[in-house]
């Protein structure tokens, strides 16, 4: 059974291995960010990585598949988003939208660039699949949903991952967690109402 | 799809339950977010500052671009222009006033022995280089064409050159000399 979970248990997990600081208490908005790193402040951008690694990673590795691919696209965004941060403009839009649209704009230039070096012919007939339209909405929803996650607290966060892609039962993860079933239910509950704020547009 | 009660339990009221359930629906339908290697753990280098050059050293600057672009090309230049040096040149002599004089360039890394024939007074034709030991053709050391009388080609001998006693040149398919050192 150990082994069983502990398989089950690659399935996707937060960053916390990693060597990024897990959860910051920046409470500063996107467009504040962004507006700091135009005049390159680097921790700003640090923290937009920080947001943002993950969702850009998302959409990129839906769009080429390849995850060495993708990871290299997502390094092009956030360079991206270095160099263009000064042409951000509030009044237009919202920061995330324009973070998708730089993120958007980057992983396609990406895949241009080195389709010139592939010579795979174009397919004759449409791949299966949704069509365009399809393709970005599903985009932006997970945008926005993994975008929103990463606003979590490590420990909702780690839940919330554990409770939808890992394939663990609640009685698994209050096991894995160590903690008694009903704190993963009332944990659950709360990320949840957590998530719900957080994604407000988009549950209209 | 799991039932979201199942997950937050049955004491929820109506409204926040709907609620929670757009979320939950939302969740399914993003999948899961991937993780981070640890090559993307840290955000890729940002660039550094860009320093704006100063206005007033601008035409300063471009005559000393323009200025090193001049050295450089003609360093360039004579450095290109530098053939190999020579080692020694023999000369050719033959019958009705042909000669030949052979410019032996310094022995590369591999052996060979870069040449440069220079011919003279040589009917149209094609003929051989051929080095020579004990009075006999010993090994070719390449061909080439001869037009109103004259050529001036490069060629290659790759052998130990203190083996051999002298050079001749024959016309193709013949082993009578026309030029020999």
């Amino acid at each position: 059974m150990d082994a069983a979970i502990a398989l089950r248990l690659d399935l996707p997990r937060a960053p916390t291995g990693a060597s990024i600081p897990v959860m910051s208490a920046d409470s500063r908005t996107d467009a504040e960010l962004i507006g700091l790193v135009a005049n390159g402040d680097h921790r700003a951008f640090e923290e937009l990585h920080r947001r943002y690694a993950r969702p850009v990673l998302g959409i990129a590795l839906r769009r080429i598949g390849d995850r060495g691919r993708a990871e290299d696209a997502t390094q092009d965004t956030f360079a991206s988003l270095w160099r263009s941060a000064g042409r951000f403009d509030p009044t237009r839009g919202k920061a995330t939208s324009w973070l998708f649209t730089v993120a958007r704009n980057a992983i396609v230039d990406g895949l241009r660039r080195r389709s010139e070096t592939t010579f795979d012919a174009p397919p004759d007939v449409p791949e299966p699949g949704p069509g365009p339209d399809d393709a970005a909405e599903s985009e932006w929803v997970s945008w926005r949903v993994h975008r929103a996650i990463e606003t979590l607290p490590d420990q909702e966060r780690t839940l919330i991952e554990l409770a939808y892609w890992s394939g663990l039962s609640q009685s698994e993860i209050a096991a894995k967690l160590d903690v008694p079933l009903g704190t993963v239910k009332t944990r659950t509950r709360s990320a949840l109402g957590k998530l719900a704020d957080e994604l407000g547009e988009e549950l209209r | 799809m799991t039932d979201l009660r199942d997950m937050i339990g049955d004491d929820v009221d109506p409204e926040e339950l709907e609620r929670l359930q757009r979320v939950h629906t939302l969740l399914e339908q993003a999948g899961p977010p991937p993780s981070l290697s640890p090559g993307l753990a840290r955000p890729p280098a940002s660039g550094g500052d860009v320093i704006a050059f100063p206005r007033r050293y601008r035409p300063l600057a471009a005559i000393a671009a323009v200025a090193a672009a001049a050295v450089l090309f003609t360093v360039g230049y004579l450095v290109g222009n530098t053939g190999p040096s020579t080692e020694f040149t023999v000369a050719m002599s033959g019958s009705g006033g042909a000669s030949g004089s052979l410019e032996i360039y310094a022995k590369d890394h591999a052996g060979n022995w870069p040449m440069r024939l220079h011919v003279d007074g040589l009917a149209e034709g094609k003929y051989a280089l051929w080095l020579t030991r004990g009075g006999r053709l010993a090994e070719p050391c390449g061909s080439f064409a001869v037009a109103s009388g004259t050529a001036n080609v490069p060629l290659n001998a790759p052998y130990k050159l203190r083996s051999f006693d002298g050079w001749v040149v024959v016309p193709s398919g013949s082993r009578q000399p026309v030029l020999t050192t």
